[in-house]
Formats: C-alpha cells, sequence, structure tokens
C-alpha cells in the first residue's frame, strides 16, 4: 500500500465546470436543453458549452436569434410545459430585455396557478466588468433579489460553479445563474465525484475574528486579497462567499458577524439598494446595530476605458480601508464615502 | 360540420355572453375584461383545438376559458376571488388556467403569453406529441416586440403554433389605425413566412373552418400560421373603464353580434327553431346561475395562502 492519498478531485478551469455541470445533468435527464445566442457549435462566448454541440446535438443545444426577450420567454414556457431548460444569456446587462417572462410569468407561475404549473428554468448570465463598457459591465443581482418566487446563485470558484448550476437544475422553480467574466479562466478544484452544492448556503471561506465581509461571484477573491493585506497589519478578517443570493443564508451570516462583530459588505454592483444593504439590513434585524459597512462600485456607469474602470470597481486596496475604517470607528458606520478611498490613492 | 357541431357553438357562445353579463352585474369582483361581441373567435378558434393541444391567451379571457370547456363554476369562483376557483382564487381575472383541459392559462401583461406559448410549443415538438398551440392574442399585442421575436423562432424552428390575433380593433382607447402601421395584422406573420389570413372574426362557422384547416397543417408539421380576426368589441376596455365611442358607433357595432348572426344562419338551416332557441337560453342561464350559486357558497382563501405556492 502506498501512503500516497486518494485523488478525490481535478483541477478544471471555471468554464470547465460549467461544461461538466451540464453534461452530466444532460445525460442523466433528456429534458435538459440549452438555448442562447452561440450556444451551439460556437461552445458559447467564453467556451463553456464546449462539447456539448458534439455530444447533444442542435436539437438540445439550440442556438437562438439576438431575443433575449422570446429567449427568456421560450425558455420559461417550455419549462412550465414539462422541460427543464437552460437560457444563456449572454451579458446580464441584457437580462432585462427578458425581465418581462422571468419576473412575470416565470416567477409567479406557481403562485398565480395555485399550484397547477412551475417553470423549473435556470437563465445563466455573466456579469461584471472585464473592458465591455457601459451596457456589457453591470453586476445587477440585487435587482433579482426582491422577486418572490425566484432563486438567485453567483459562485466564485469553479467547484460552487459546478455543484450550483447542478442543483439549479433539479429545482423547481426558476433559477438565475450568475458567473462573472473574469472567473472563467479561473481554476480550481472540483470533486471527481458528482456532487451537488445545495441552494441557499453560503461558505465560510476564511476564518477570522476582527471583522466579517460578506462578498459573492468576483469579488469573493477581491476579498481574500484584501484579508491577506489585513492580516500583515494584524487584521483578522472572516470572509463569507455568499454562493445563493436569493434566498440568503442568515444563519451562517449571523453567526458569523455575532463572533466578530463588525460587518464590510463587498459586492461590485451598486450599494444603493445592493445586495449588501439587503445583508446589512437582515443583520441588525437578527443582532441589532452592530458596526457595519458597504462597499460596492461608485454611482456611475463602468466605463470601457481601463482608467475609468479601474476607478469605479473595488479592489483589494479599497476592501482593506473599508475594513481598517470601519474598525477604527466602533459602534459608528463608516462616514466616509467610498470616493475617499479613490481621492487617498490618487 | 354537423348539426351537432353548428348548435354546440351557438350554446357556447350563449354561455359566454350570459356569464360576462352576470359577472358584470356584480360590483364585488374589483374589475373585469368581457369579450362580449368577441365569442365567435374564442368559440370558433376552440372547436378547433382537442385535448391534446393548449390554449393560451391575454387577459381578456373569459371567453376563451368558457370555449375551451373549463367548469364555468370554477372560472366564476377564480373571478370572485373563490378558493374554488381553477387558480384556488389566486390568479383572479386575467390569469386562468386550467392546463389540464388544454387551456395553459392567461397572463395579463399584452403580449406577455406569445414567447410563452412558443416554450410550449417546443416543448411538444421535443417530446413527440402532435398537440398544437393556440396563442389568442389582442390587436394591442401587435405592437409588443415580443411578438415579432417569437414569430421569428416559431418560424426558424417549425413549431406547432396558431397565432391568433382577436382584432377587436381598440388598444383600450386607441384605435387599432392610430397605433399600428401593417395594412393587415397578418402582414406580420407574412414577414415571418407563414401562411396567414385575415378574417371575418363576427362568422363563428368561418373561424372554426379557418381555424380548424390551419391546426390540421401546422399538427401536420408544416409549421406556424397566423390569423387575424376582425371582431368587435361592444363594451368597453373593462367593466370599470369609461367608453369612449358614440351611442351610434355602439348601436351600428351591435348590430353586427357575432351570436345573433349563428341564430340566423341555423334558423334558414332549418336547425334551430324559437324553442330550441329558448331551450339553449334557459340552459345557460340555469349553468350560469349554478356557477354564482357555486361561487358564492364557496370560501375566500385563508390569510396563510399569501405565503404558499410562492417557491
Amino acid at each position: 500500500m502506498s501512503g500516497k492519498p486518494a485523488v478525490t478531485t481535478e483541477k478544471i478551469f471555471f468554464r470547465e465546470a460549467i461544461s461538466r455541470a451540464m453534461r452530466e445533468e444532460m445525460r442523466s435527464n433528456d429534458r435538459i436543453f440549452i438555448i442562447g445566442q452561440d450556444v451551439g457549435a460556437f461552445g458559447g462566448s467564453y467556451r463553456e458549452f464546449d462539447g456539448l454541440f458534439g455530444e447533444f446535438g442542435a436539437t438540445r443545444v439550440r442556438d437562438t436569434p439576438v431575443a433575449e426577450a422570446a429567449m427568456i420567454g421560450v425558455g420559461v414556457g417550455a419549462a412550465a410545459a414539462g422541460c427543464r431548460p437552460l437560457v444563456s444569456i449572454t451579458y446580464m446587462d441584457f437580462m432585462m430585455l427578458g425581465f418581462d417572462p422571468l419576473i412575470n410569468y416565470g416567477a409567479k407561475l406557481r403562485y398565480k396557478t395555485g399550484g397547477q404549473l412551475t417553470a423549473p428554468v435556470v437563465v445563466k448570465t455573466t456579469a461584471g466588468a472585464k473592458g465591455q463598457g457601459v451596457a456589457h459591465s453591470q453586476c445587477i443581482e440585487s435587482w433579482l433579489m426582491s422577486v418572490p418566487g425566484l432563486k438567485v446563485v453567483a459562485p466564485s470558484n469553479p467547484a460552487d460553479a459546478y455543484g450550483l448550476l447542478k442543483a439549479a437544475l433539479r429545482e423547481d422553480g426558476p433559477v438565475v445563474f450568475i458567473d462573472h467574466k473574469r472567473l472563467f479562466p479561473v481554476a480550481g478544484e472540483v470533486p471527481l465525484a458528482e456532487t451537488m452544492v445545495p441552494i441557499g448556503h453560503a461558505r465560510v471561506c476564511r476564518a477570522g475574528t476582527d471583522l466579517t465581509i460578506t462578498t459573492h461571484s468576483f469579488m469573493t477573491r477581491v476579498a481574500l486579497e484584501a484579508a491577506k493585506l489585513l492580516q500583515a497589519d494584524g487584521i483578522s478578517a472572516e470572509i463569507i462567499d455568499l454562493r445563493t443570493l436569493a434566498p440568503l443564508d442568515m444563519r451562517t451570516i449571523a453567526d458569523s458577524a455575532r463572533r466578530t462583530g463588525a460587518l464590510l459588505t463587498l459586492e461590485e454592483g451598486q450599494v444603493t439598494c445592493g445586495v449588501g444593504l439587503e445583508v446589512i439590513g437582515r443583520v441588525h434585524e437578527l443582532l441589532g446595530p452592530i458596526p457595519s459597512a458597504r462597499l460596492g462600485a461608485l454611482p456611475a456607469p463602468v466605463s470601457s476605458n481601463r482608467v475609468l474602470e479601474a476607478a469605479c470597481l473595488p479592489d483589494a486596496d479599497r476592501v482593506m480601508n473599508a475594513a481598517k475604517m470601519l474598525l477604527e470607528q466602533p459602534g459608528r458606520p463608516a462616514r466616509r464615502r467610498i470616493a475617499d478611498f479613490v481621492s487617498d490613492r490618487q | 360540420m354537423t348539426v351537432l357541431e353548428r348548435t354546440r357553438m351557438l350554446r357556447s357562445m350563449m354561455l359566454i355572453r350570459a356569464f360576462e353579463e352576470a359577472l358584470a352585474r356584480r360590483k364585488d369582483h374589483g374589475f373585469q375584461l368581457l369579450s362580449s361581441g368577441e365569442e365567435a373567435v374564442a368559440v370558433g378558434l376552440c372547436s378547433a383545438l382537442t385535448s391534446r393541444d393548449q390554449l393560451l391567451t391575454g387577459g381578456r379571457s373569459i371567453g376563451p376559458a368558457l370555449a375551451r370547456g373549463l367548469a364555468p363554476e370554477r372560472v366564476m369562483a377564480e373571478l370572485l376571488g373563490r378558493s374554488s376557483g381553477t387558480n384556488r382564487g389566486k390568479g383572479g381575472r386575467g390569469h386562468l388556467a386550467d392546463p389540464r383541459a388544454g387551456f395553459f392559462g392567461a397572463h395579463a401583461v399584452v403580449g406577455g403569453n406569445i414567447s410563452i406559448a412558443v416554450g410550449v410549443a417546443l416543448s411538444m415538438q421535443m417530446s413527440g406529441s402532435n398537440g398544437v398551440v393556440a396563442i389568442l392574442f389582442g390587436d394591442g399585442a401587435s405592437g409588443v416586440g415580443a411578438l415579432h421575436e417569437s414569430l421569428n423562432i416559431a418560424a426558424i424552428w417549425n413549431l406547432p403554433v396558431l397565432f391568433v390575433c382577436n382584432n377587436n380593433q381598440f388598444s383600450v382607447s386607441t384605435p387599432r389605425s392610430a397605433a399600428l402601421a401593417p395594412g393587415k395584422l397578418s402582414d406580420i406573420g407574412l414577414a415571418f413566412k407563414m401562411p396567414s389570413r385575415t378574417i371575418d372574426g363576427m362568422d363563428v362557422e368561418h373561424v372554426a373552418g379557418v381555424a380548424g384547416e390551419a391546426v390540421e397543417k401546422i399538427r401536420a408539421g408544416s409549421g406556424p400560421q397566423f390569423l387575424e380576426c376582425i371582431s368587435h368589441r361592444f363594451c368597453s376596455h373593462s367593466t370599470t373603464a369609461r367608453e369612449t365611442r358614440s351611442r351610434d358607433e355602439l348601436a351600428s357595432i351591435r348590430s353586427l353580434c357575432p351570436i345573433e348572426r349563428h341564430v340566423k344562419g341555423l334558423r334558414a338551416a332549418g336547425i334551430l327553431d324559437s324553442e330550441s332557441e329558448m331551450k339553449l337560453e334557459n340552459e345557460v342561464t340555469e349553468i350560469v346561475a349554478a356557477a354564482l350559486a357555486f361561487a358564492d357558497a364557496s370560501e375566500f382563501p385563508a390569510p396563510t395562502e399569501a405565503l404558499t405556492d410562492v417557491w
């Protein structure tokens, strides 16, 4: 017997985690199919559907015209009639064109029909800034969090992308699955065995004692980077990757905030009515007021100009500064604005 | 068309008219979207559908739901908010649904059900069922972008859908002539290379015949079709909306009543006399009275129902 531990994971790219989850689920359930722009032979804008067209053919991996309203509507309608489609919306900005069938119909279908129909559709979309400009960079996930009947997930690593997509494809109602342009080239260990990551569970991805930072998607990586910077200054940050935005895992979040006594929220989208504000509001409802602060994009469009894009978005330094400021003012919310951090850096 | 079928269509139209008139007399439903004057479109279309097929509609859905054969008492209960309704009282006006009866449902966002219908058709095509989906929408929905996106997708994928535009010529108060550029609304279907026709929607037998031919071809796999039925809305947009047409205009429109027209046809053919017509009148009156009694005897949903079937 060799002392070598058994290999239980494989290192794959984020985009490969998506195609693997799709392949496994499509093999086991022939009601699952994909519709979207350039999802067929092209393999998806980020090659996240590579190989699926070859294996499942044009019937189950369907290229569509540019028609987001009908793409989501057709997906929702097919789901209501017994299929399990995944609709790929290339960029999250374009989901606005399909909100009507998703929100007015899909999310309400089970309720409005008195339980006769449900719409088990997954809308997969790509958020985030990577030089694509004002209408191809937005993170509008917080808009979706207030829709009763709609679940929202946003993984930060290949393992969670794999597990959450499999879970989403087995849900009874609509799920929005949000990935991120900067995550596709990221590699990570994914279990070799078929597993799922249950929807509704956050993950403490770094333990800490001085403050809690909640975040999701690509910003989880930024938070982890910031935690290293903070550690060098003797500050111990606990990082929670929310993973599911609706429903929020308030137990994990509140347990952490109770232990550390301070809460910083981090997102790439807007802080106004953002994910972080919802997290802080609910933590305060559960624990009473604790020092809290939000960090997100500046209140401005995100330009394709790389100087302006970088100026808009949180990075590890800004997270570090926001954390320090929060801890310097115990019992009071941070008073300075993100713009101040920008001027600090100039 | 058999004598029985022709008589059934009359009875169905009479039921819709009596049902809607009885409902309109009630004041405990907020408001309703009535289809008096448009019965021939719903009844003619539904005569072409079988139990394998599904019908989806816009919000003006009472006529189509009854024409599809939904239990009148459950429709009435739904519209009056009772838990014995088709949707347990939770959908209400504009959202009637009974998919097991072939009525996949109404959806009250104008144009919002069209892409959904195409999805239902895709599901049928992929599962190898030989069902057909009919989507009924108004002229008001004909300017909605989702219609054009949906027609395109249905055409390129050769889906089993019959697009039926019930052109009652008004979008609330805005006349079709002021709202839509195409000469005929069926021209919209032609742009997507599907067989498209504009017909008289006040003639139930004609609607039934044309819809029947279309459904047969679609079922055989020939792809989607577009049917525009010109009709007239006898009432204002809703039971609480202002009427914008003059009395003279309304009187002349009402003279085109599809029920009276069908009665005349059946009488001329010797199928109907005043006795049998009276018998049908009595039947539908009794059905509507029983539907109201059923609804009134039913409970409203418990407040806790607000949180069931959400997720």
